[in-house]
């Protein structure tokens, strides 16, 4: 160590020049970093149910629906429906559109006094006059199932206009356009704007306001609690430069290798803001500790001393990012994993190469204030001295409430939710969630639910089934609005004099086909080539649990329902939610224990003792109970954010139990006996742990304000979690280090064990 | 008398040259409505070629029968699964169609003129044979050797599906070569005709070859006609009810 900390000293000139041409040229990429807020990109693009939902879009002019409602007094009135119409005809002229349904061109067939007639609802250009032609009109659309509760509210004062995107569009970017220019209108009365563009298109927004106010804020906390922790300008300046830099570097190496921003990886920079300042300022307090006069000679002894723990520090924490990236089937989570540990160890590589060297440049290093020897820090002091001496005193009882805790935690964890649902990102008095409850509310829903038919769509066995599926799903509480090429056959039919039925006869569905063809809804209900054919419903819940027993149901209906003629295939909302339901989950489980035993298999390699590798996680463990109880207990649901939490948690929450740990090897080697030892690891490690705690949670708290809920709640978790985690490095770790030595030994006789805890290694 | 059998065609002619270089716009789209409309009725075959944007066809034939500006009979004869489905057009809107496997006709309703007519590009309004200088204000916009440009601005009183027209007309035969329809609302082109062989069959022009584009969606329409008849004699009760079973 002393080699390499020579050559920083040495090179001290190049590694500020280098770190410098570094940060301009990767903070010149920045600005090549886009955006993606797209929950559907989470899985992985040969997912199958992802293939099948893109397919859908291909075939059927769009699988993503955004949805416009618009409110007056009564829709059947003249402004309502050219308020109707100017919307459609905005639409429908939209570059990027595929398609619209709205009351001015659904298709309707309809017999008037024995006169079929397939065309439009409401004939644009023959626009009803009077208001005895309305409320006929009105009168007509309210008695017919595939309007009412469709296109028009019950009590007919809303309308809903559907959108579909072409599939090579950027459909976030689009609906930001489109809303300008419906809103460039004029109309009188509310419009409300839900289904995905239109959530995806506010997440973006968000995303971006959160980075602009969130970040400086972040920084302004984490600056104050520096602050307050050690009372010195350089021990705040120096941290949130170095991170400063490494988030500069994280964000310009994402741009190049074209990874986009999403919602979860806009809180790597607060993340990184947290963790990695720990790092300079564990290289600051070296400095100030080291007895030398000589200021580049006191660097470097320093450094030699600090590179080595400091290592250990960021490979656990990296370890913990890192179990995201083999741990995730969800793709963006993989993508926030990597270069949070990337982030993580450019923190490492400036708090030990860029900070001394400016340090040694930059002359004395020596702050004027002891950092260690704040005598200010009474609160600590108190603190720390009640958890010493209960730690003394108790170490039964410690040990004994932790298993209290954890099992009522245990208990808590079972009830966690879960929550996939885009609609559960917004704050409640969002106006884009305001307007999706409207919508929901009104129209049943605005998330799609697909089931595509394979086969020849003019067969009657095909049609049949497809009305038989139609029905299953019609049956479904959760879904409504289902709908198929099958209704507008039997609606034929039916005026033909045969009944609403599907004919038996393939002559006459061909016949009545031929009504159909040219009709723009048939792009949307079957393929160019009639081989396939889909049946659309909309879904009504936003709850993983029920959406994930739609699913089944569905697929137990698939799987009863095989035939010769036709293949079924379900895909849409509930389909992916399901998945990333379940991939969260399995993300979850994979990248604890991924995580879990990656960090004993690092401490005890570093530590060079399998026993102080149990012992580290021991406090993990138990925070990770905490976390999941804590969920459990107050309702937080496991989301695209909090699923980070736990993984998080480990890679922080390490830090401590090895601080803690060295600190104690460090202690022993002076004191021979495990009482001292301790009683001073608590005091001085507990005084960096605690600063620590406070600076990390005040680093996320400030995710409380983010606008998008599911990052408010990874705020307060981590909160939570470094709180506990604190605290069980403080108290439960000295506790079972002190019984481990009184029991172990007597109950089992392992003299080695013994051995090994009161003979620690000399690494450090 | 010879003489005046010789001068008076060639006094017409040196006078409808003249008036040929003043003529109006009216009097154009006038001459357009006749040449349009110069037989009593005309029978012919069909050939409808569909193409999807992806450049897939499908083909599909049918007979046409015609008498006057306001009796139509359509009668597919393939593809199988469309042989025999007939439409009657009559006067004041009135069509009936009949569907083979159903043995039955119904009446339908016309007046959703923008409804794509039988998955054409051509809508119910394209497919009327009324005469265009009833509905339309036309003026000349553009003008050479071979060829007038006409914008055709529809009457306050018609109802139209377009905001506009551009007909190109031939100077020999006040046939249009081809029009560009305007969308009413945004007052963009979205769909252009061209008639790409325009002959002169038993006396009267006809395009026998018709190409209509839908620009939004890039799907094409070809319409070829075959055994073309002018002034059958059809009856009246030719476009009856009895016959459109047949």
């Amino acid at each position: 160590m002393n080699q390499l900390s020579n050559l920083i000293i040495r090179l001290r000139f190049s590694i500020i020049v280098a770190t410098l041409i570094i940060t301009i040229v990767l903070g010149y990429f920045i600005k090549d970093l886009k955006m993606n807020p797209d929950i559907l990109s989470y899985l992985p693009e040969n997912d199958s149910i992802s293939l099948l939902f893109d397919r859908i879009g291909e075939k059927y002019g769009g699988n993503q629906t955004a949805v416009i409602g618009y409110e007056t007094g009564d829709i059947f009135s003249r402004e309502g429906i050219d308020a109707i119409v100017q919307i459609t005809d905005t639409a429908e002229l939209f570059e990027g559109v595929s398609t619209v349904i709205s009351l001015t061109n659904i298709i309707d067939i309809k017999d008037i006094d024995g006169i079929l007639e397939v065309g439009k609802l409401i004939d644009e250009y023959d626009l009803p006059l009077n208001d005895r032609e309305m409320k006929d009109l009105k009168q007509y659309v309210l008695s017919k199932d595939m309007y009412k509760g469709t296109l028009v509210s019950g009590d007919a004062s809303m309308t809903m206009i559907a959108i579909k995107f072409a599939e090579d569009v950027d459909k976030t970017k689009a609906a930001s356009i489109l809303k300008d220019k419906i809103e460039s209108i004029g109309l009188p009365g509310n419009l409300y704007y839900g289904g995905l563009p239109f959530m995806l298109k506010s997440v973006g927004e968000i995303i971006l306001n959160d980075i602009i106010f969130l970040g400086p804020l972040a920084f302004l906390l984490i600056a104050l609690s520096l602050f307050f922790g050690f009372r010195s300008l350089r021990g705040v300046i120096l941290p949130l430069l170095s991170v400063g830099i490494a988030i500069i570097w994280t964000l310009g190496l994402m741009a190049i290798l074209n990874y986009e921003i999403t919602l979860i990886s806009n809180v790597s920079p607060i993340i990184l803001l947290a963790v990695g300042s720990a790092y300079t300022i564990h290289v600051l307090n070296r400095i100030n500790e080291t007895n030398e006069t000589d200021n580049l000679k006191r660097i470097q002894k320093a450094l030699a001393y600090i590179i080595v723990p400091v290592f250990f520090a960021s490979i656990t924490t990296m370890v913990g990012f890192v179990s995201f990236i083999f741990g995730s089937y969800l793709t963006m989570i993989s993508a926030f994993g990597l270069f949070t540990a990337l982030g993580v160890l450019f923190s490492l590589i400036l708090a030990v190469s860029f900070v001394p060297a400016l340090l040694a440049v930059c002359g004395n290093a020596k702050s004027n204030r002891s950092i260690q020897n704040n005598k200010e820090s009474i609160l600590f002091k108190n603190f720390l001295y009640k958890i010493k001496n209960m730690v003394f005193k108790h170490p039964k009882y410690i040990v004994f409430g932790w298993i209290i805790i954890c099992i009522v935690f245990i208990l808590g964890a079972t009830q966690i939710q879960r929550k996939v649902d885009m609609l559960d990102y917004f704050k409640k008095d969002d106006p884009g969630r305001i307007a999706e409850n409207i919508l929901r509310e009104k129209f049943g829903g605005t998330l799609p639910v697909y089931i595509n038919i394979k086969g020849n769509v003019q067969s009657p066995e095909v049609l049949k089934m497809m009305r038989k599926t139609q029905d299953y799903l019609e049956s479904l509480p959760e879904i409504s609005d289902a709908q198929s090429v099958a209704d507008l056959i039997e609606e034929m039919n039916d005026i033909m004099g045969e009944g609403k039925v599907i004919p038996d006869e393939e002559d006459k569905i061909l016949n009545l086909w031929f009504l159909l063809e040219g009709q723009e809804i048939m792009e949307q209900m079957v393929t160019n080539d009639l081989d396939e054919g889909l049946i659309q419903g909309i879904l009504s819940t936003s709850d993983s649990k029920l959406m994930n027993e739609v699913v089944n149901s569905i697929q137990s209906f698939i799987d009863n329902n095989k035939g010769e003629e036709f293949v079924l295939e379900q895909t849409g909302f509930p389909s992916i939610y399901k998945k990333l339901d379940e991939s969260l989950i399995k993300s979850q489980f994979q990248s604890l224990i991924m995580a879990i035993i990656l960090v004993f298999i690092a401490v005890s390699a570093l530590l060079r003792s399998i026993m102080k590798g149990l012992f580290a996680i021991v406090p993990i463990i138990a925070t990770l109970i905490m976390l999941f109880g804590f969920m459990g207990i107050t309702g937080i649901p496991l989301d695209v954010a909090t699923v980070l939490v736990g993984s998080i948690s480990i890679g922080i929450g390490v830090d401590y139990a090895i601080h803690m740990i060295t600190q104690y090897n460090h202690s022993y080697k002076t004191f021979r006996n495990i009482e001292d030892a301790l009683n001073q690891s608590i005091l001085l490690s507990g005084k960096s742990i605690s600063i620590n705690v406070i600076s990390v949670t005040f680093g996320f708290l400030v995710l409380l304000f983010s606008n998008l809920v599911p990052l408010q709640r990874f705020g307060a978790l981590v909160g939570v979690t470094m709180i506990s985690s604190g605290l069980a490095t403080l108290t439960l770790l000295p506790s079972i280090i002190i019984l481990s030595d009184r029991i172990l030994p007597k109950l089992f006789a392992l003299k080695n064990i013994n051995k090994m805890i009161k003979e620690p290694s000399t690494r450090t | 008398m010879k003489l005046k059998i010789i001068i008076l065609p060639l006094l017409t002619i040196v006078f409808w040259q003249l008036q040929l270089n003043a003529q109006t716009a009216q009097e154009i789209v006038n001459e357009m409505d006749e040449v349009a409309t110069s037989a009593m009725d005309q029978m012919a075959d069909l050939k409808i070629t569909l193409i999807d944007k992806s450049g897939k066809e499908s083909i599909r034939t049918a007979t046409l029968k015609r008498k006057g500006n306001d009796k139509m009979l359509f009668r597919f004869t393939s593809p199988a699964a469309q042989a025999g489905i007939s439409i009657l057009s009559l006067p004041d809107e009135v069509m009936y169609l009949y569907l083979p496997a159903y043995a039955k006709e119904r009446r339908i309703n016309a007046s959703t003129k923008g409804q794509k007519f039988a998955g054409t590009d051509f809508c119910y309004e394209d497919m009327e044979v009324a005469t265009i200088g009833e509905k339309y204000t036309p003026k000349i916009i553009e003008e050479n050797e071979r060829t007038w440009k006409l914008e055709m601005t529809p009457k306050a009183e018609i109802r139209t599906v377009y905001s506009k027209l551009i007909i190109e007309v031939n100077k020999n035969n006040y046939y249009a070569s081809g029009i560009e329809f305007f969308h009413k609302k945004s007052g963009l082109i979205i769909k252009k005709l061209t008639n790409h062989q325009i002959e002169k069959i038993d006396g009267h022009w006809i395009a026998t070859k018709t190409e209509m584009i839908d620009l939004k969606s890039n799907h094409k329409t070809i319409m070829e006609m075959t055994s073309i008849k002018f002034n059958n004699g059809f009856a009246n009760d030719e476009f009856s009810l009895r016959e459109l079973k047949k």
